[in-house]
């Protein structure tokens, strides 16, 4: 007997069922299409490509909750009450369609009800409504007792938690009483029985039972629609957003960059909510502020103001502050919400510049968010509409339109080519053709420190007898600076300029020490014609190695530890090969450190923040890494990028513990471990 | 405001020293291989000094480069800065022009363009430094030369320059038109940005004669230069430094304090 | 050649004959000698006229002076006419000026004017066998030395930095003439009014005339990291110097920038600091008794006009050199 079948005072129970659910469906769906429509406020972009992989994906990430535990690799084991949370309501869900929108509301009951089935799937629930509470009593503890740096005590994450909770309770009362009301002995579902076996030794009243189990059963069902309506207007609104979140996200490379057409209008880059791409509007709903992103970006750990959290949560909040005045078609702020600068009141010039890209907020979020493009993004219109930006970062882009580097200044010292002087190098002259390039990149030449490191992979390179070219003075920057500090058009000339080069030389694969090159060109310069196989030397060296080109045959005698760097680690996956080369090294002892491989702590030198000061008063990047390497007890820090050899080399001078600590690049090591007659001499 | 702005490009001035080589014989630099020329700096300064004030008050802004048809790229570079049409001087006959031979030049085409409130030039180029095309061009056209300006400001149709000396400023008053010479004082030059960049990228730089300014050839006669270079020489400039050492840096530099405290 | 002798353009400092004036008349002395003509100069200002025996005491034959209140105060237009209406009617065959705030302005408006040859900021004159001018100056940032000449352009002038040639002796007993310039300025060719003129105060003692110099180039990373050069400049009792990139950050004041562009000094101890030496830079300095370099790059080009120099990081060394200098010269 479902009590939507009954009548109250008159009006039949259906009629208040479906009223209370077109109701708080048309809440439901009212908000969902607001939000929408907001988002179609945002420019276009294209995720609709390859849509069997991308449902796979989304399956894959959402159904066994990998968005979630892949993070438990790390101390975080938060991803494993999320996951009984997201499978214990996902049978809630479908109960609810079930026992209470087809039994209830259409009628079904007496087909249900009391049928195996029901008993079976109630016991489940029963089971997982167990668990789900653990895990909100595992939830609270963490939230509210144990305080993790990335979560706050939020007021909308206890009243989730309480209201399910509620749920539970309530779900549990429905049968209870139900049962006792009806005079029905079971004994499943386990705690419905139990609690309908104390009712009924309670010795209340058939009539009583009845009518409590009617308000408990129409309680349920108002707790119910009303998540409905609420879930929308919270940050649980990633319930709904982040499958289709996950279904939208990049297939190829994590940071989707779209280059600026040429014939755009006035203005570029974002300066107005309406500027991101819609998919950059979708992040922002999808947040379920879970703080991870918040927890591992450098510059937050640093103390600097930037957080990805806030940064993706004042955006939303911008969104649905101005957006009805958009929609409303006011192109001008006419509320003192629309009055707020995007760049500068919603997020500060301060917090842009401090983000050096390294990919860490996006490797930790469960729902994939992508947070780099969008401060990327404000970069762009921070340099190429308004014309602001730090004042060395103007040096160093001013330097890469005249001179084709960054390293202001440099040139009084060397100059591109200059790294060749006295090599036996077959360098590139115009109509040459070589299969095999080695690209040095702009500080591999021009930065004495990181000259060395070349010099290393050139002789190296000879004794595995690998036929390589150079380009000398006639190469000139990927663009990789230009690009992450917004100056796109800049990079766009560099990117083509090259592909060229490379084209006029018949180049079919390309080889560097810098994963900055290593990324940009392989990941980046397909969109603009260039397509060529990019490989980073660690994967050539393994390469050589598993095939016997190079023998290390020379004891290093170090405790070792390898710093990811983090466009070759979490921008490329590259992790294995650089390890397998190092432990190819005898009586060579690898010491990981905590934060490592995909958990790798950026050195602070991506993102064009070689270039541009941190904000005063803080520690710097480089020193806090520094001191994930002393915790291994290493006396060599290896990396295989030169921004992070230069940071490496700042900060343990600045620490003053060059005796007991060096930093090397990974090729110097790996000529030091070559007999010396391989290496051709120093 | 109508701007002319004269910009020159340059050898590239940072490279290091040991590059620097030169032909005694034809006294002139050559030039490093794969080094590309610049815009000379005061140049630059000058289009940024233009760019202001085209920000706050409107107008055009016209640059003028003698030189040989690479030079569009200084032209092209400063439209992406903010000017709207560029023009290069080109003519065998302006080759190894004294001071006066390319402040005449200048002169003709900036006549020929007409109707200015300023005109801008950088205070030396950044290769031979002469510092005075800019005077000499001010006195052809007949018009005021304020020299190392380290800002401009036009106020009341009046220009209002401040003056950079030794050990402080002072702020002078001209009449528009009048010409400028422009010192590093003023700032950074700003980054090329938005559409400009693709703009100045598709610019045609039309290429001037001596004819088409009307250049008189005995204006431009070899024979009649005010100076002329008759020798370059690179100046040996060995001296033996004595690396000063120590267990730590700070070691080294009680060293070199020892050893300077002695010889002052 | 109509034109014959050499013309000293020279200047009033607080009611006296400025330190260049007396060099440049030195230096005119000497050309004059060699060309067998005679030396004359040219004062402008109300206090020209009681100036005169000094500058004849100083060399030159004759005095000319232009005694209008004004040329109190160096003026462009003004100036340019007074110089200019001289030249035409004195006729020299050699000018010379201070490579001054004045005289960087003046000298080429003049050669503009009169038609003439000019070489700015020189480092060496002499006079040939055809008694023509042969001026030596820097060219590319200094990296190079040019030999002007001017053929048959008149005046062949030229613009000497202070402190480059020696100053003139004094000798009272030399005889000489003290001409007044005739014709009043014609106020309405003075289109560029002076309206105000600002000296920036400079803490401690000035650039130009310190003896010890500490200067900052671009690797010392922040306007806060300068402290560091304040504090050895002000044991040493020195000033602080910069180079262009480092106040270009602004790191520090444009006032204190050394170099081609900017202040040439020639301190007893120039003390270079995270600076590569660019030449442009550089020339600013070579006139140094002694040059430190303190650079982490052991290829910095400043090592090879350097005359001590410790490779390291600068945070490292400077510290103790303070503390060691104190130490030497409290004792």
């Amino acid at each position: 007997m479902s009590p939507v079948s009954a009548t109250y005072w008159g009006i039949p129970g259906y009629a208040i069922f479906w009223v209370l659910f077109a109701v708080a469906f048309g809440l439901f769906a009212q908000r969902l299409y607001f939000l929408f429509r907001l988002m179609r406020l945002g420019k276009q972009e294209n995720r609709f490509d390859r849509i069997g992989q991308r449902i796979k994906t989304m399956l894959v990430e959402v159904v066994p909750q990998w968005c979630n535990l892949k993070t438990v690799t790390r101390k975080d084991l938060a991803g494993i009450g999320h996951a009984m949370l997201f499978w214990g309501f996902s049978l809630y869900l479908l109960s609810y369609v079930i026992f209470i929108g087809l039994a209830g509301g259409f009628g079904l009951s007496p087909v249900i009800e009391g049928t195996t089935f029901e008993i079976v799937y109630s016991s489940i629930l029963d089971i997982a409504g167990v668990l789900i509470t653990v895990a909100l009593i595992w939830a609270a503890i963490r939230r509210y007792v144990v305080r993790p740096q990335r979560l706050e005590p939020s007021g909308e994450a206890g009243i989730i938690l309480i209201l399910v909770f509620v749920l539970m309770a309530l779900n549990v009362s429905v049968v209870g009483f139900g049962y006792a009301a009806h005079n029905i002995h079971a004994s499943w579902p386990p705690l419905g029985a139990a609690l309908a076996g104390y009712l009924s030794g309670t010795g209340l009243a058939q009539g009583t039972l009845e009518a409590t189990y009617r308000g408990v059963w129409w309680l349920h069902y108002i707790v119910i629609i009303g998540f409905m309506v609420y879930i929308p207007r919270s940050k649980h609104l990633h319930i709904l957003v982040s499958p289709v979140n996950i279904l939208f996200k990049p297939l190829g490379p994590k940071v989707v960059l779209e280059p600026i057409p040429l014939e755009e209008a006035e203005s570029f880059g974002a300066s107005k909510i309406q500027d991101f791409s819609w998919k950059d509007l979708l992040d922002l709903y999808t947040c379920a502020v879970c703080g991870r992103c918040h927890a591992s970006c450098p510059a937050q750990l640093s103390g600097k103001s930037l957080s990805p959290r806030e940064v993706v949560l004042n955006l939303k909040e911008h969104l649905l502050e101005a957006g009805p005045g958009l929609l409303a078609g006011k192109a001008e702020a006419s509320s003192e919400s629309q009055a707020k600068t995007m760049i500068g009141d919603v997020v500060t010039e301060e917090e842009i510049w401090a983000c050096t890209t390294c990919g860490a907020c996006q490797e930790e979020c469960p729902v994939s968010i992508e947070h780099i493009r969008k401060i990327i993004d404000l970069r762009r219109n921070l340099v190429l509409t308004q014309g602001k930006m730090p004042e060395s970062a103007q040096l160093m882009l001013a330097n890469m339109q005249s001179r084709g580097h960054p390293w202001a200044g440099v040139q009084s010292l060397r100059l591109r080519g200059d790294w060749t002087t006295g090599l036996e190098l077959k360098i590139l002259a115009e109509g040459d053709s070589a299969d095999t390039l080695f690209w040095v990149g702009c500080t591999g030449a021009l930065i004495e420190r990181n000259v060395e490191a070349t010099l290393a992979m050139t002789r190296v390179l000879k004794a595995a007898g690998v036929d390589f070219a150079v380009l000398g003075d006639a190469e000139t920057c990927c663009g990789d600076p230009a690009r992450r500090a917004g100056y796109e058009f800049q990079f766009q000339i560099m990117a083509e300029q090259n592909i060229e080069t490379f084209k006029s030389h018949n180049i079919k694969e390309i080889v560097t020490t810098c994963p900055h090159c290593y990324n940009t060109i392989k990941n980046e310069y397909p969109r603009f014609g260039g397509d060529f196989k990019v490989v980073h030397y660690t994967q050539l060296i393994a390469d050589l190695i598993r095939q016997g080109k190079l023998k290390l045959t020379e004891e290093l005698n170090s405790i070792l530890t390898y710093h990811d760097p983090c466009y070759l680690g979490r921008y490329n996956s590259v992790y294995q090969e650089p390890r397998q080369v190092l432990q190819a090294i005898p009586r060579t002892n690898l010491k990981e450190m905590e934060r490592s491989k995909n958990k790798s702590l950026c050195c602070g030198g991506g993102g064009g923040l070689m270039w541009i000061e941190e904000q005063a008063g803080t520690t710097k990047i480089n020193q806090l890494r520094l001191e994930d390497v002393l915790k291994t007890g290493a006396d060599t820090v290896v990396t295989a990028c030169p921004y992070c050899l230069q940071m490496f080399e700042e900060s343990i001078e600045s620490k003053d513990i060059k005796d007991s600590l060096q930093a090397r690049d990974l090729v110097e090591l790996v000529e030091a471990a070559m007999k010396q007659s391989q290496s051709g001499g120093e | 405001m109508n701007i002319i702005v004269c910009v020159k490009q340059v050898l590239d001035p940072e490279i290091p020293p040991a590059k620097f080589k030169i032909d005694p014989e034809a006294k002139q630099v050559i030039p490093p291989p794969g080094v590309p020329p610049v815009i000379s700096l005061f140049d630059e300064r000058a289009v940024e000094a233009a760019c202001r004030l085209k920000d706050k008050h409107g107008g055009t802004i016209t640059v003028l480069s003698l030189g040989p048809g690479k030079a569009a790229d200084v032209v092209k570079h400063a439209v992406a800065m903010g000017a709207d049409e560029g023009y290069i001087l080109q003519d065998a006959a302006f080759e190894d022009l004294d001071s006066f031979g390319i402040a005449y030049v200048l002169g003709k085409a900036i006549q020929k363009i007409g109707g200015y409130d300023l005109v801008l030039c950088g205070r030396q180029s950044a290769d031979w430094g002469n510092s005075q095309v800019g005077s000499i061009l001010a006195e052809i056209l007949g018009i005021p030369v304020i020299t190392l300006a380290g800002d401009i400001e036009a106020v009341d149709n009046k220009l209002k320059v401040k003056r950079i000396l030794k050990d402080g400023y002072e702020v002078l008053e001209a009449p528009m038109p009048s010409l400028v010479t422009v010192s590093n004082e003023i700032g950074l030059p700003r980054l090329p940005a938005g559409v400009r960049i693709m703009l100045a990228a598709r610019k045609q730089v039309p290429v001037w004669t001596a004819q088409d300014i009307g250049a008189e050839p005995a204006q431009l006669d070899r024979a009649n230069a005010h100076t002329e270079v008759t020798g370059l020489s690179v100046p040996t400039r060995k001296t033996e430094c004595e690396i000063v050492t120590g267990d730590t840096p700070g070691q080294a530099a009680e060293n070199l304090a020892s050893k300077l405290a002695e010889l002052l | 050649m109509d034109n014959k002798g050499v013309l000293v353009c020279g200047e009033i400092a607080e009611g006296k004959l400025a330190p260049i004036t007396i060099e440049l008349l030195g230096a005119g002395r000497k050309l004059a000698n060699e060309l067998g003509e005679e030396l004359s100069a040219l004062l402008m200002g109300s206090q020209a006229g009681g100036l005169g025996k000094e500058a004849i005491a100083y060399g030159a034959d004759k005095v000319y002076v232009a005694e209008d209140s004004l040329l109190d105060n160096y003026n462009s237009d003004a100036y340019t006419q007074v110089a200019a209406n001289l030249c035409s009617k004195v006729l020299p065959s050699i000018m010379l000026l201070g490579h001054t705030d004045a005289g960087c302005d003046l000298a080429p408006r003049l050669n503009g004017r009169l038609g003439g040859g000019l070489a700015m900021d020189c480092l060496a004159l002499s006079v040939d066998s055809a008694k023509l001018l042969i001026s030596t100056r820097p060219v590319f940032g200094g990296n190079a030395h040019a030999s002007m000449v001017s053929k048959s352009a008149r005046p062949q002038m030229a613009t000497i930095r202070p402190k480059v040639v020696p100053p003139a002796e004094r000798d009272d007993s030399r005889k000489g003439e003290v001409i007044p310039v005739e014709g009043k300025i014609d106020p309405s060719a003075l289109k560029v009014k002076v309206v105000d003129r600002i000296k920036e105060e400079v803490e401690g003692v000035k650039l130009e005339d310190a003896e010890v110099v500490v200067s900052g180039g671009r690797g010392i990373g922040s306007a806060q990291n300068f402290e560091m050069l304040r504090e050895l400049a002000g044991v040493l009792g020195g000033a602080v110097g910069a180079t262009r990139p480092a106040c270009d950050e602004g790191w520090a004041p444009m006032t204190l920038q050394i170099g081609q562009t900017g202040k040439v000094v020639s301190p007893k101890l120039y003390i270079a600091v995270a600076l590569s030496g660019a030449i442009q830079h550089v020339a600013g300095c070579l006139g140094s008794k002694y040059i430190v370099a303190i650079n982490k790059d052991k290829e910095a080009t400043i090592f090879s006009v350097a005359h001590f120099g410790i490779v390291a990081d600068y945070k490292e060394v400077l510290p103790a050199l303070t503390a060691k200098f104190k130490e030497l010269l409290a004792a």
